[in-house]
């Protein structure tokens, strides 16, 4: 029980972070390194702020960073669009800014927020940390009700029009600029909630969105551009291979063998066959999901 | 790890630049060292100012700094000032290296000063050897190696052990788990804990590893609740130390009677950690708690000058004392060539808050020094609850005898 409840949590996680990614990279084909470092900007907010309840921190984190998430688009990101190698560039650029900054600011030393929920709840036998629960469970909402956005609103459906095909999304009147800078937004806020809510569970320091950023870099790789579900899948699968070899064996052995693992999935997901498989799959429910 | 990569490029340029202007000098052909003995001293300081470790390599320089500046009220050495030059490493050894070497062939320093990971302490123990230039570090913990030119003012592994582990057995009971960050510096540590477990008849009940850069602790916490420890010594470094206090209690290992000790109790992290670790007592060489004239001075000089409200680090410390060791063995030396510089060094005996008659063991280059005993309270000092008096390390290693 206690395994299953620690991939939710971890996936709450990596789901947020990956999902977020994916969401820019539907809208823009860009992925998104300064995604990670949103973390960091999400986690220093709750852990810099002291005043508020922590709920309200959260909040704050967000109000607080959309701003600066709409001025990078708008002053960084429009120009280079047209070169996704540039613009992922410009992304690594602002991501290495806000660790400078952050270092500067609050210097390395790393800060510890303190859990909102204290003590440990039963579930099913197994007693387990509550705010951990409860944060994972509200990441797994927040993921939920992202995917219910983009496969049941007129804005979900603009997204992955866009993401299908760009150019003809716009002859038929979708304004894919507004679209961009929506999306690049709100990828990066959930990367923002992210850092807020794991906030009790994580050290705060300026890089601390770093490490994040290669099982979050996998998840998008194993997704379907513009299937948001397919990326919140790659992260369950993600975060769930990392709990259990870590459960079954050794931290340093797992890690070794997660990375086997990961790579060898990516590099047997480009093969002919499987390829041809799969792209026959999507055929087959393309229509059905249409009608 | 680009990041740290491109980061470190952009250092090693800087640096190169920085050391060029100050040097005075582009093309001119490597010499000798140290101007045959003659001129003002000048020590070479090589910390990490910016990445992961960067607020312990800012806690060495200032200690330095203050250190100097005490020496240079005094009087300086041999009638002229001490001059230094700070260059940033960013943690990266191999930037370590090339700064080193620029020190001495461009800068002449007589002495080099600093690094905070054991990878970047090796690297310029190596290049100091080479150009017989004495190297000073402060930060805890041995490299396995003894180098020559290499002197260590942080205390040995096995200083910091013998007087801790009987007493944790004695208060907590002989069951003792390990947890560390997976490099070389815990490995080795975890033998030392061994060796003393072992010696004081406990048992090693679980011994658990894990990459740098850990967020998720919870599969290492239950293997290491399951082994049902009395005590956990905890040598995991950086941000993961935070993370897996923080975790390690919210999972219930880590309860008031459950003996802890190790890098998460070092007063760095007390900002972070204070809630958890306060009541707690912490091996250590020198602490802010202390009331000598000497180390108050420096404490609120320190306070002062880098207007600093938290437990002041260790490493600081001992960096303080240790530059004034090694300004007095130059002192005695009468010149600023760093082998006869060194051989003073390997010689002198100094009194200092860290100790009465302090000074290197010839078989293995670790500092004989007082430890203490600081119990960690609320508020800005480790409070020094007992002396535990001269630890000595005399286990001798490959390298110097």
């Amino acid at each position: 029980m206690d395994v299953l409840l620690a991939i939710i949590t971890l996936f709450g996680l990596y789901g947020l972070v990956t999902v977020g990614m994916a969401v820019t990279f539907a809208a823009t084909r860009v992925v998104n390194l300064a995604q990670g470092d949103l973390v960091m900007v999400g986690a220093y907010t709750a852990a810099v702020v002291t005043g508020p309840a922590f709920g309200w921190r959260v909040t704050l984190a967000l109000v607080g960073a959309a701003p600066l998430l709409v001025l990078i688009e708008r002053l960084l990101l429009r120009r280079p669009l047209s070169d996704p190698l540039a613009t992922m560039l410009v992304t690594w650029g602002v991501g290495m800014a806000l660790r400078q900054v952050a270092e500067l600011q609050f210097t390395s030393t790393a800060r510890s927020v303190k859990p909102p929920i204290a003590g440990t709840v039963t579930v099913l036998t197994a007693p387990y940390p509550a705010y951990r629960l409860v944060c994972g469970l509200v990441a797994v909402a927040v993921i939920g009700l992202v995917l219910l956005a983009a496969y049941r609103t007129g804005w979900g459906l603009t997204l992955r029009a866009v993401a299908d095909n760009p150019t003809m999304a716009a002859l038929l009147g979708i304004d894919p600029r507004r679209l961009r800078t929506i999306a690049f937004v709100l990828g990066g806020l959930l990367a923002v909630l992210a850092g807020a809510l794991y906030s009790p569970l994580l050290a705060v320091t300026p890089t601390m969105g770093f490490g994040l950023l290669v099982p979050v870099f996998f998840g998008l790789l194993f997704s379907r551009p513009g299937a948001l579900a397919t990326a919140a899948a790659a992260a369950l699968l993600i975060a769930a291979l990392s709990v259990l070899l870590r459960v079954w064996m050794s931290d340093v052995l797992a890690e070794v063998l997660f990375y086997l693992i990961i790579v060898a999935i990516a590099a047997l997901r480009s093969r002919p066959w499987i390829r041809r498989y799969s792209s026959w799959l999507t055929r087959v429910r393309v229509p059905a999901r249409a009608s | 790890m680009a990041h740290t990569r491109s980061r470190a490029g952009a250092g090693v340029l800087t640096a190169a630049v920085v050391l060029l202007a100050l040097s005075g000098c582009g093309g001119s052909a490597v010499s000798d060292a140290q101007d045959g003995g003659k001129g003002p001293l000048k020590i070479g300081v090589i910390v990490p100012l910016t990445g992961p470790v960067s607020s312990t390599g800012k806690a060495l320089r200032n200690g330095f700094e203050l250190g100097v500046k005490k020496v240079n009220a005094a009087g300086g050495v041999g009638g002229e000032k001490v001059r230094y030059v700070v260059v940033d490493d960013a943690g990266d050894p191999a930037t370590s290296t090339q700064l080193a070497r620029r020190l001495i062939q461009q800068d002449r320093v007589s002495m080099l000063f600093g690094t905070i990971t054991g990878d970047t302490a090796e690297a310029v123990g190596k290049v100091a050897d080479d150009a017989k230039v004495p190297f000073g570090t402060a930060i805890l913990g041995d490299v396995e190696r003894c180098h020559p030119y290499g002197w260590g003012f942080g205390e040995s592994t096995r200083q910091l052990l013998t007087p801790t582990m009987p007493k944790l057995i004695e208060k907590y009971g002989p069951k003792v788990a390990i947890v560390g960050s997976d490099y070389n510096y815990p490995h080795f540590y975890a033998g030392v804990v061994k060796e003393l477990v072992k010696r004081e008849g406990g048992s090693v009940v679980a011994e658990e590893y894990s990459p740098i850069g850990q967020t998720d602790w919870q599969p290492v916490i239950k293997r290491l609740k399951a082994a049902r420890p009395q005590v956990l010594m905890a040598m995991v470094v950086g941000a993961d130390a935070v993370s897996f206090s923080q975790q390690a209690k919210q999972f219930g290992l880590l309860t008031p009677g459950l003996g802890y000790e190790g890098a998460p109790l070092d007063s760095d992290y007390h900002p972070a950690l204070g809630a958890l670790v306060n009541g707690r007592t912490h091996t250590v060489r020198w602490a802010d708690g202390l009331d000598d004239p000497e180390s108050r001075t420096f404490v609120a000089d320190y306070r002062a000058a880098y207007t600093f409200n938290a437990p002041i680090p260790e490493v600081a410390g001992n960096a303080y004392f240790g530059v004034q060791f090694f300004l007095a063995a130059a002192k005695k030396a009468g010149s600023s060539d760093g082998k006869a510089i060194n051989s003073e060094i390997a010689r002198l005996t100094f009194d200092s808050p860290l100790g009465k008659g302090t000074r290197f063991d010839p078989a293995n280059h670790v500092f004989q020094a007082d430890m203490l005993e600081a119990t960690i309270k609320p508020g800005m000092e480790y409070e020094v609850s007992r002396r535990l008096g001269r630890i000595a390390d005399t286990t001798p290693k490959p390298g110097c005898s």
